[in-house]
Formats: structure tokens, C-alpha cells, sequence
């Protein structure tokens, strides 16, 4: 569907845009768990809902259980942001954020909600600011976030989605995910729009490539 | 002659980013690298008195560039241009030979005063 | 922002009578703002809070929780969350709700944001504070609703005690457990001898009663690991964790042996009952859980064919008597 498809130059500047917000998400994490964040290099799909599956466990690993928390975003864009943790770096958060003893699973789940709020918040409130400076843009490029809720905790990442119960189509799919490499700890930080965001996008990558 | 200045990241937008904020009336002539494997090369063809690296990149990162530069006898004024803007990563980088480290996205002012402090320009 | 119609200020009236707690923190945790919905339902006015540092106001908050919340929002210029399901309150208010919802305060979800000029760094924090109240009982309602039906369905429903379905599923488990963990079990199956003609000669409600009273008696001398269903009209199952056959045998016995000792008593009518049971345990070899209810079930027969009102452990000698079942 040639509706949903982006051009090389548009991805390359989409991953650009990206990266400089992951930057500033990076930096909001290090200083949360006082230790040096690794960054990825930012990954983008444009796929069918029914594909998600596969590719999230493409993107996050198929055999390794993760905890999942979502975070609905709306205003300048609207889609869904999934953070999702690897397992083992689950339980070396409460030690991160330094919490003694044992946390009990309501205390784990409130520190992956903060943890995935603080990366949803400064990556796409990142992506915001870069639109801003950058584009004309039509009403103000500001975003408002729901509540995060933690989704699942302790599964694989393929069982995450089910698309027959997702409402769109399409979706863009922007990742990217930061590793503290001696605490066997990383934090996929997924940003998923619908088409109508796809095409949103567009425009506003084109303007960016353009003032350029 | 013009002065061989080389910019390495592996995102063509980031590279014309860079490019647009160099000063105007500079004179050079710039190479580009798409990473950290073939800005050693170019390195070592002389193309890079000058190089704005990024960090996050694919096969070898800027980190990796900086560690292989240090090796062979750091030739080049090696400016730092990257979206990780934590202090540590900033630190790392002056200490393994970077000359200043300048945050995405880039200020023609930035830089300029990076280049003015350095007696490049 | 407009409102420049009206000769009152627009902004300042909705935030004031909004039904949404909404206070406003600066960086020594003073309190800047404070609504009509925070002043009613801490009965302390805005004139009285303004000003104080939170905490003095409020000594019961949880400070420590509280201030790293706020102090991360005025770090990282983020937006934060607090969910009823990681922490039931903020602050300690009554509900409105009706007294009958099983809610004894005020569930809160409440929204922390950055206040600062355009671009610069935050000089205050807005806390919101959402009665969740509703969702909560809901949430609650929902969770009894669903353990009642678990209940249910893995009950029986005339004694109580667990059914053949629950039977089956615990034995399953019970034997995967073992198999993988080590450690060991036994099964006792059981059942009343002539049950047959204490329903023919009393009716069945006798017979029920007979049911019920047996059932209770053994379920009050079970320990909390013991498993105790009913597996079939007159047939029951004991499942023993961490019991090896001898310790199996010895309770079983007790347990026969309290049953014979004591008639029920149903309408004034003495009924002496009796009971025969099957013992088995647990072997390495076992290739799955139904060889425990052959066992115990040849073993139970073994009882019967023995003169009834005993207990028998299985031996492989007892499977020949599968030929004379059949």
C-alpha cells in the first residue's frame, strides 16, 4: 500500500528526529538510575497491525520474557507508546532507583510505570521540540499523556499485541531502547501511530529534509 | 589549499545538518562518513584534519573511533556531535581526545564559537 | 487563553470549583494554589494552607515518597503519574460515594506537572488529584466476582468440599510438581461401604446427610497442604503432599477409624457408617497421574474384597485383581 510506505530519505531523517529526542530520554534516565545509559540506533517499521507480533519479538528478542507497560499520547500526534523491559533488568531496577530489601510487585510495577513514563515523556516531549524548531507547523506541536499502565509482566514479547483487537490498520512503528550494559538492564522504548499519523508524519519529515 | 574536514554519522540528515551550520566562508573541502570503519579510512587518507563524529552509529560507534584514533597517534581535531547528551558520555569523550563536544541539533553559533576557541577559524 | 467576555477571571473560576483536586507546589514544597475540592475534603481553607510548606500542613502525607515524586518532576520537566493501584492515596480524604460500596476513604489517581514559562526550566509543580473512587469499587467487585466463580466451579455443591474437576487438576499438577521437583505425595481414594442401602433404607436425604457430616468430619482433621474432594456419588479423594505411604496409611486409618466410632445422626435415626479406603504413593516411574487412581482404585478394592470398613496400601500383587474387576 503505497499510502504507508516512507522513502529511504524520509526514514533517514525520521531516525535523525529521533535520535535527538532519544538523546535527551537517555539523559533523563541516567539521571534517574545515576549510572551512563547506552543508546541504540533508532529502528523504524511501517507495518500491518497483524505483522506487530513478529516484529516487536524481532525488535525486542523471541525468547526472552519481558514486562510491558503502555502509555496512550494525544494532541500534535496520537498513538500508543509501549515501553517494554527485559526481565532480568526488572528486578535490578528497585537496586537502580535504590530501594533496599524486597519491593513486593505492586512497588516493582510503580517503579516500571515511572521508569516508562520518564522515557515516553522526554523522547517524544523531544520530538516535539524538534518539530517545533523546525516546521510550520499547524496548531501547536504539544503532546498530553495518559496514564501509564503496566500491560503484562513476565511474557514473551510476541504474546504483547493482539491485533484483532487493535483498531487500526497500519502503524508506524519508531524504536529505540537503552541498555545499562554491568546491570543487565534495557528498556525498548516503542512508539506506535496509526495511519493517519503516518501521513502526519510525512509532512512533517518533509518540511525537516526541506530545511535543510 | 583548503582544508580537508571529514563528517562522520550514519544518518544523511544529520550530515546536511552539520554541513549547513559550518560557517559560510570557511575553506574547505569535506568528505563524509557513514561510520566509525570508514572514518578511519578516511582518516588515514589525510581527508580529516577536522572531523565532526557522531557517536551512535552502526559497526563501529564514535567511541570506537576515538579508541582507534588515540591508537595511531590522534592527528586530527575530533569534534564531537551526538544526541547523548549525558554528562558522563561528554567526559568519555574529552578524555579519550575529543576536543569539545557539541549537542544535537547544531548551532552554526555553536560551532563557530567551537572553531574560533581552537584557532581553526 | 480568552474569557475576556466575562467580569470574572474564566481561568481562575474553573480551576477554583473544577471536582478535581488541583494544588500547586513551588521547589520548597510551599503550597501556592489550593481549590475548593482540596479545601473541602481536607477541611483546611486556602487562606489557612497558602504559603505553609506542605508537609507542616500535612504531617500524615508520606514525605519521603511524596517529595522524590516531586523533585524527579522539577529534574527531568516531565509529567508524573500516580495510579490508586500502586498506592490507594495521596491524601487520606472521605469518599462521597454510598457507604455500601465496600470503600472505607478516597481512591486517588493523581497527575504531576511541570509549571514553567514557555521553554525554561520548571518553577512549580501542579498536582491533580482524581477521585477514583468508582473504579476502584468496581476493580474490587470485579476481582471477589471472579474468585467467587472460581470458587464455584471448583467446588461441590452439596458438601463443599472440592469436586472431581479440581481433583483431577490438582492431581495433575501435584504430579508434575513432583516429577519435577522431587519430594513425594500419596492419594487416598475413599468411599462409604454400602452407601447403596443407607439411601434405600433411610432416602436420600439421609444419604445426603451422610455426605455432608463425613465430608466436614475429615475436612476439620486435614493440615492446610491436604487436599480433600469428592470424586464421585460415594467416592472421595484425599491428596497428601509430602507424604509418604506409611505416614498415608497411619492418617487414613485414623481417619477410618473416627468415622467407624461414630455413627451420624440424621432425624433422630442412628446411621453407623464405615468407609473403605486405597492408599498409594508417589513412584519415579509413574508415566502420568492416572496411574495413582489405578492404584488407589485397586487398592480400594482390595479393602472391599477384605471385608469392608479398612485401609489397604497398594503392592503390585494387587494387579491381578484388575483381571477379577472385570
Amino acid at each position: 500500500m503505497s499510502l504507508t510506505a516512507l522513502s529511504n530519505d524520509q526514514r533517514d531523517a525520521l531516525q535523525e528526529l529521533t535520535n535527538i529526542a532519544m538523546g535527551q530520554a537517555g539523559a533523563s534516565l541516567a539521571t534517574l538510575l545515576d549510572e551512563f545509559v547506552d543508546l541504540s540506533v533508532p529502528r523504524i517499521r511501517v507495518v500491518e497491525v497483524v505483522d506487530l507480533p513478529p516484529v516487536l519479538a524481532d525488535l525486542v528478542g523471541k525468547t526472552n520474557l519481558v514486562s510491558a507497560v503502555r502509555q496512550s499520547f494525544q494532541g500534535y500526534l496520537r498513538g500508543e507508546a509501549i515501553i517494554i523491559f527485559g526481565e532480568p533488568g526488572c528486578q535490578a531496577l528497585a537496586d537502580l532507583m535504590g530501594f533496599e530489601g524486597e519491593l513486593g510487585e505492586s512497588g516493582e510495577n510503580e517503579l516500571l510505570l515511572d521508569v516508562a513514563n520518564v522515557l515516553s515523556g522526554a523522547c517524544l516531549g523531544g520530538m516535539m521540540e524538534q518539530i517545533r524548531n523546525f516546521t510550520e507547523t499547524n496548531g501547536p506541536a504539544e503532546l498530553s499523556f495518559s496514564m501509564p499502565l503496566v500491560m503484562a509482566r513476565q511474557v514473551m514479547a510476541e504474546q504483547l499485541i493482539d491485533p484483532q483487537k487493535v483498531q487500526w490498520s497500519h502503524a508506524l512503528l519508531l524504536e529505540v531502547n537503552f541498555t545499562i550494559k554491568n546491570r543487565d538492564f534495557i528498556a525498548h522504548l516503542t512508539m506506535l501511530m496509526p495511519e493517519d499519523g503516518i501521513e502526519k508524519i510525512r509532512g512533517i519529515i518533509d518540511e525537516f529534509i526541506a530545511a535543510f | 589549499m583548503s582544508l580537508p574536514i571529514l563528517v562522520v554519522d550514519d544518518s544523511a540528515m544529520a550530515r546536511k545538518m552539520l554541513i549547513k551550520s559550518l560557517p559560510p566562508d570557511w575553506d574547505v573541502e569535506i568528505s563524509q562518513a557513514e561510520n566509525g570503519v570508514q572514518a578511519i579510512e578516511a582518516y588515514r587518507a589525510g581527508k580529516a584534519a577536522v572531523m565532526f563524529l557522531d557517536l551512535t552509529m552502526p559497526v563501529l560507534d564514535g567511541f570506537g573511533v576515538l579508541e582507534a584514533l588515540r591508537k595511531e597517534d590522534l592527528n586530527s581535531m575530533v569534534i564531537v556531535v551526538s544526541a547523548d547528551i549525558q554528562p558522563v558520555a561528554q567526559e568519555r569523550v574529552m578524555s579519550m581526545g575529543a576536543i569539545a563536544f557539541v549537542k544535537k541539533p547544531v548551532s552554526s553559533e555553536l560551532i563557530s564559537n567551537v572553531l574560533k576557541q581552537y584557532g581553526v577559524i | 487563553m480568552s474569557g475576556e467576555a466575562f467580569s470574572f477571571n474564566l481561568a481562575e473560576t474553573v480551576v477554583k470549583w473544577l471536582d478535581v483536586g488541583i494544588f500547586v507546589l513551588d521547589k520548597n514544597f510551599e503550597v501556592q494554589l489550593w481549590n475548593n475540592f482540596m479545601a473541602h475534603h481536607s477541611g483546611r481553607a486556602a487562606d489557612e494552607v497558602v504559603g505553609k510548606n506542605l508537609f507542616e500542613a500535612f504531617p500524615d502525607l508520606p514525605k519521603p515518597w511524596f517529595t522524590k515524586k516531586v523533585n524527579t518532576v522539577f529534574l527531568l520537566n516531565n509529567f508524573a503519574f500516580i495510579s490508586w493501584e500502586n498506592r490507594p492515596f495521596l491524601f487520606r480524604f472521605a469518599h462521597n460515594r454510598p457507604i455500601t460500596g465496600g470503600a472505607d476513604h478516597m481512591y486517588q489517581n493523581c497527575m504531576l506537572l511541570p509549571l514553567k514559562a514557555e521553554q525554561g526550566k520548571p518553577e512549580a509543580v501542579c498536582v491533580m488529584v482524581f477521585d477514583a473512587t468508582d473504579t476502584a469499587i468496581a476493580q474490587n467487585l470485579l476481582k471477589e466476582a471472579l474468585e467467587a466463580i472460581s470458587e464455584i466451579s471448583n467446588r461441590d455443591g452439596l458438601t463443599g468440599i472440592y469436586n472431581r474437576r479440581y481433583l483431577e487438576n490438582r492431581l495433575s499438577s501435584e504430579f508434575d510438581r513432583t516429577r519435577r521437583y522431587g519430594g513425594t505425595f500419596s492419594m487416598v481414594l475413599f468411599d462409604l461401604d454400602f452407601f447403596k442401602k443407607v439411601n434405600d433404607t433411610y432416602g436420600h436425604l439421609a444419604g445426603d446427610k451422610v455426605l455432608v457430616e463425613i465430608a466436614a468430619r475429615m475436612k476439620a482433621q486435614l493440615r492446610t497442604s491436604d487436599v480433600l474432594g469428592r470424586y464421585g456419588g460415594e467416592e472421595f479423594i484425599l491428596i497428601l503432599p509430602e507424604t509418604p505411604r506409611e505416614g498415608a496409611h497411619l492418617f487414613a486409618d485414623r481417619l477410618r477409624e473416627m468415622i467407624e466410632l461414630e455413627p451420624v445422626i440424621y432425624d433422630n435415626i442412628t446411621i453407623p457408617v464405615t468407609v473403605s479406603m486405597g492408599v498409594t504413593e508417589h513412584q519415579a516411574d509413574m508415566p502420568s497421574y492416572t496411574s495413582m487412581t489405578h492404584q488407589s482404585d485397586l487398592a480400594l478394592y482390595a479393602s472391599k474384597a477384605a471385608g469392608r470398613n479398612r485401609v489397604t496400601c497398594y503392592d503390585p500383587s494387587l494387579e491381578k485383581l484388575a483381571a477379577d474387576k472385570h
